[in-house]
């Protein structure tokens, strides 16, 4: 059901808008899904992942290092929204530059919805708080190797990473380019489908923005990929075969595949989207944006190593690997092998979706609480994106749903397809939405 | 990895660890890197470099000057002296 | 000795590399936006006219087809630096492997690349100020080979790839920096950003003077980096200490492959060649002929225009006389008149020459005079200043004052009356 279709059939005060602000403030103040919060000037409220640019509002990717960058332009996606309608709601949280699989690398983690102790998931984890307690609200939000499925899973919603290109990445502060996607979460596949058709498509302010069809393409067939269920948690594990009993039931043929190098996508992912990112926050140094150093006759070296201290530990680290695997003697072996990985694996994925559609669950661990995913090592938590990773990595749409509670906390599972065929899982997705309903613990702003 | 190769490192990065700091990162990153290397045996003799998951297709500009709109809000992010932007010492 | 050079030039583009900011601006700061500023979120947009040009000049440089292009990320960081690093070309830059001929060799070209210029910085003791107008300027970076090994044919390269991409549309009076590569010994040094070409001879007679003293004294040549001090004319140790930078190249991710198959190139014109074609085609100097249509595509272009109809002497004399007046422009049906005129020696003035640049009436521009008249004329002031021929016979300068007394009077060209004066002279 769509709740954008609800929301724009009914009279909407004017007042509306305040009251959800005001209802929406305190329990941000606990959950710290939103960043900033604006009064939508009247449209279906959305909000944007502090990664998007907004023009004239604070848009930091969730950086102490951007502390007070006020864009002067709108991410493109942005402005189509705004120009559809849509009343812009507020910046939401996330890890450092999209830099986290749980939320917890910025300075004010956002917490679970259904459980606070729990985390959010990441990085996108305040869009997915967002629309977990929003009755009315789609996110604009983004995905480099799991930054929308995760935490949509983590929280519940609907969450929808389309094919790299499809959504301009311009006003996107960026963290890989070759594998930045600007994706949307909601409670519908019906909203996903609504907000989709009205950002995607060509935009001269971004050359790899495609101007591609999308298509609908029914498959008739689920792949269920050994690599994706080895190692996953058995709780996880017993309801994901419900899913697929279910699957089977709704009339898809499921078969057993192997992804040959799914585990080698994980390394090649990581490779590609350090090299890049590295270079990409080689900008920030503290004097043209964002937070400043004032110390202007520390000569340039200094005054740059100094500014640079603002960003988070995971930052660091990813700064300092980037830059090593693209250094000149370990190049080939590093970056340009990743690159050729990223190759092999787009022909195995690419052949295996032509045939039909890959179904797994998001993460292989339960939402783990705060403390617990802090503990993890950086290998641990990198390796913790094993089931995104490969859709990600090969720029293919896919989308994380809702479907079964685990002790009161969501389960989330995702459908991959082809390049472009985008639509094609929306579809399924509002199929199994006719006879599953989604739970949410809060949803301000019910009318 | 050495000290030393660190250091160069972030150096060239421009970032400043605590001892602490570069001793877990140190040690982080040889995990890290221990774990690229298992890309080492993938057959790769052959294949292209994919630097897109997508074809990227050819898309230019027309050489035809257009004035951004806001040159002012670009500048409230900085600080100015007599309309050049200040930057440290060099 | 291996002379090497990196060459920098601006492309004519009406906008920057990756933006459509205008490269023309006067007030700092004013023709910037998000891309060129480097801002968090901007993506760069490649400009087609600075691909075409890069084309066309890899073309005039004989270089390599390449089917594409692409461009990579070169990481540094300064304060000049937007985005602290540089997009520019690499192994899959837009020319690889041509050569430039001159008089003596082929210079080889390893590699021609498009680039973005950094901001302009000035420095101040305690702080400096930057304008972004320059920012994304784009430029083109040619690459030698380490081929040139005297200054006369570092002189003679530098002039004849100025001319080659003066008649491609670059205007290289805006910007000509060159980092020169200097080795007499084994150890190369590098002087960097040079700025025209006399200071880069200046440069690279200091350099090699000081490489040759040390290896007399039997000392090694350090492999380094200097720099050029215009005002004492050498080069010296850079200040500072070239950090340890790590490019650590990377494919540039928001741009793609482009095709160059496609790209319609300008027909480059070896401006130098012909004025040697024409020049021993003619019986005319060589050199005059060069330095004429060198950077001058209207002189060029008249000389071809008339070369089959007229005396080449003659047109040489009316391009000068119209290059004089900055007349050069002037319609090719309309020059006719003016090359009869020289054509009998006479040599309008200003006025005249005006009234011919218009297509207005003159009356009788080729008619003012005949060698009689001259002859008479010079008779006349020998006359009258006689110790000019003793003057002569010590100094043939000296006649310059009879010439000039003449062509003060009457509209003929001075070679004419200089022609008339040995021949009294020597009669």
């Amino acid at each position: 059901m769509s709740s954008i279709g609800e929301f724009e059939g009914k009279d909407i005060p004017e007042s509306y808008y305040p009251k959800l602000v005001k209802e929406l403030e305190p329990i941000n103040k606990r959950l710290n899904a939103f960043l900033t919060i604006s009064n939508p000037e009247g449209g279906f409220p959305f909000s944007v992942k502090d990664n998007i640019c907004v023009n004239g509002v604070e848009s930091r990717a969730g950086s102490r290092i951007l502390k007070g960058y006020i864009p002067p332009f709108n991410a493109t996606a942005v402005e189509r929204m705004l120009n559809s309608g849509f009343g812009f709601l507020g910046k939401t949280n996330m890890d450092e530059f999209g830099f986290g699989s749980f939320g917890l690398n910025t300075e004010v983690p956002a917490k679970n919805p259904f459980d606070e102790r729990y985390v959010a998931g990441g990085s996108s984890s305040g869009a997915a708080v967002a629309t977990s307690i929003l009755k009315y609200h789609v996110a604009i939000s983004e995905s480099t190797g799991g930054s929308i499925a995760t935490p949509a899973a983590f929280c519940g919603v609907v969450g929808f990473t389309p094919t790299y290109g499809a959504v301009s990445r311009y006003g996107l502060i960026d963290y890989a380019n070759s594998l930045d996607k600007i994706g949307v979460m909601a409670r519908s596949a019906e909203d996903v489908r609504i907000v989709f058709d009205k950002v995607k498509g060509s935009d001269k302010y971004d050359t790899t923005c495609t101007d591609a069809k999308f298509t609908a393409k029914d498959k008739k067939k689920v792949f269920i990929i050994d690599q994706f269920t080895k190692g996953v948690d058995e709780k996880i594990l017993s309801s994901f075969e419900k899913l697929v009993e279910k699957f089977k039931d709704m009339g898809y043929n499921v078969e057993n595949r192997e992804i040959r190098l799914a585990e080698k996508a994980i390394a090649a992912y990581y490779i590609i989207a350090m090299a890049e990112s590295s270079t990409n926050l080689a900008k920030y140094t503290g004097f043209k944006y964002g937070l400043r150093n004032e110390r202007f006759d520390e000569h340039y070296n200094e005054f740059f190593t100094k500014a640079r201290k603002a960003f988070h530990k995971e930052s660091k680290r990813r700064i300092v690997l980037g830059t090593m695997v693209r250094s000149a003697s370990v190049r080939d072996r590093y970056y340009s092998k990743a690159l050729k990985v990223r190759s092999l694996l787009l022909d195995e994925m690419n052949a295996l979706l032509k045939e039909g559609f890959i179904l797994s669950p998001v993460m292989p661990i339960l939402t783990p609480k705060m403390a617990e995913a802090e503990s993890l090592t950086p290998l641990e938590m990198y390796k913790s994106d094993m089931l995104t990773i490969p859709a990600n990595l090969c720029g293919l749409p896919h989308i994380s749903f809702p479907y079964a509670y685990e002790k009161g906390m969501p389960l989330g599972a995702q459908l991959i397809t082809s390049q472009f065929n985008d639509y094609a899982i929306m579809d399924m997705v509002s199929k199994w939405e006719k006879d599953f309903e989604y739970r949410f613990k809060y949803n301000l702003g019910e009318l | 990895m050495e000290e030393k190769e660190l250091s160069r490192l972030l150096k060239i990065c421009r970032l400043e660890l605590s001892e602490k700091e570069q001793k877990d990162i140190k040690k982080d990153i040889e995990e890290v890197v221990a774990y690229f290397d298992i890309l080492e045996n993938v057959d790769t003799k052959g294949t292209e470099v994919a630097y897109h998951p997508i074809n990227v297709s050819e898309k230019l500009r027309e050489d035809k000057a257009e004035q951004f709109g806001n040159v002012e809000g670009i500048l409230k992010n900085t600080k100015t002296y007599r309309f050049y932007v200040v930057g440290p010492k060099v | 000795m291996k002379i090497g050079l990196e060459v920098h030039v601006a492309l004519p583009t009406k906008t920057k590399l990756f933006c459509s900011c205008s490269t023309e601006a006067s007030e700092p700061n004013t023709s910037i936006c998000p891309i060129c500023m480097g801002l968090p979120g901007a993506k760069p947009m490649l400009n087609e006219k600075a691909l075409e040009v890069g084309a066309s000049i890899a073309k005039a440089l004989n270089c390599k087809t390449q089917d594409t292009t692409s461009f990579v990320r070169k990481v540094y960081f300064y304060p000049d630096l937007p985005k602290s690093f540089q997009i520019t070309q690499t192994e899959d830059a837009i020319g690889r492997e041509g050569y430039l001929g001159i008089d003596s060799k082929k210079v080889g070209i390893r590699r021609i690349q498009l680039e973005e210029d950094p901001a302009k910085i000035i420095r101040e003791e305690d702080y400096t100020l930057l304008d972004f107008n320059r920012s994304g300027v784009p430029l083109v970076e040619i690459v030698t080979e380490p081929d040139i090994s005297s200054e006369e044919e570092l002189r003679e390269f530098l002039t004849e790839l100025k001319s080659i991409l003066y008649y491609l549309g670059v205007d290289i009076e805006k910007e000509f920096k060159v980092d020169l590569n200097i080795s007499l010994g084994r150890n190369r040094v590098e002087i960097k950003n040079i700025t025209g070409v006399k200071n880069i001879i200046d440069a690279e007679r200091y350099e090699v003077e000081r490489q040759g003293k040390l290896l007399k004294a039997g000392q090694e040549i350090a492999a380094e980096t200097r720099s050029y001090n215009e005002a004492k004319m050498s080069t010296e140790a850079s200040r500072e200490k070239e950090s340890e930078e790590e490019y650590g190249f990377i494919y540039e991710p928001d741009l793609t492959t482009y095709s160059t198959k496609g790209i319609e190139l300008a027909k480059p014109v070896f401006a130098s060649r012909l004025a040697g074609e024409y020049a021993a085609r003619y019986n005319v100097s060589a050199k005059t002929l060069k330095e004429l249509v060198l950077f001058n595509k209207d002189a060029l272009s008249m000389i071809e225009h008339a070369k089959e109809k007229h005396d080449m002497k003659s047109i040489i004399a009316s391009v000068e006389l119209l290059s004089k007046y900055n007349m050069l422009d002037m319609k090719k049906e309309r020059l006719e008149r003016l090359l009869l005129a020289v054509e009998k020696g006479v040599y309008p003035d200003k006025e005249t020459l005006s009234k011919l640049y218009k297509g207005e009436q003159v009356e009788a521009a080729g008619d003012a005079v005949d060698n009689k008249t001259i002859d008479k004329e010079i008779r006349e002031v020998i006359k009258k200043n006689p110790s000019i021929l003793e003057e002569y016979k010590k100094n043939p300068k000296a006649a310059n004052f009879i010439v000039g007394q003449i062509t003060k009077k009457y509209k003929v060209h001075p070679r004419m009356v200089s022609e008339r004066l040995n021949e009294i002279l020597s009669g």
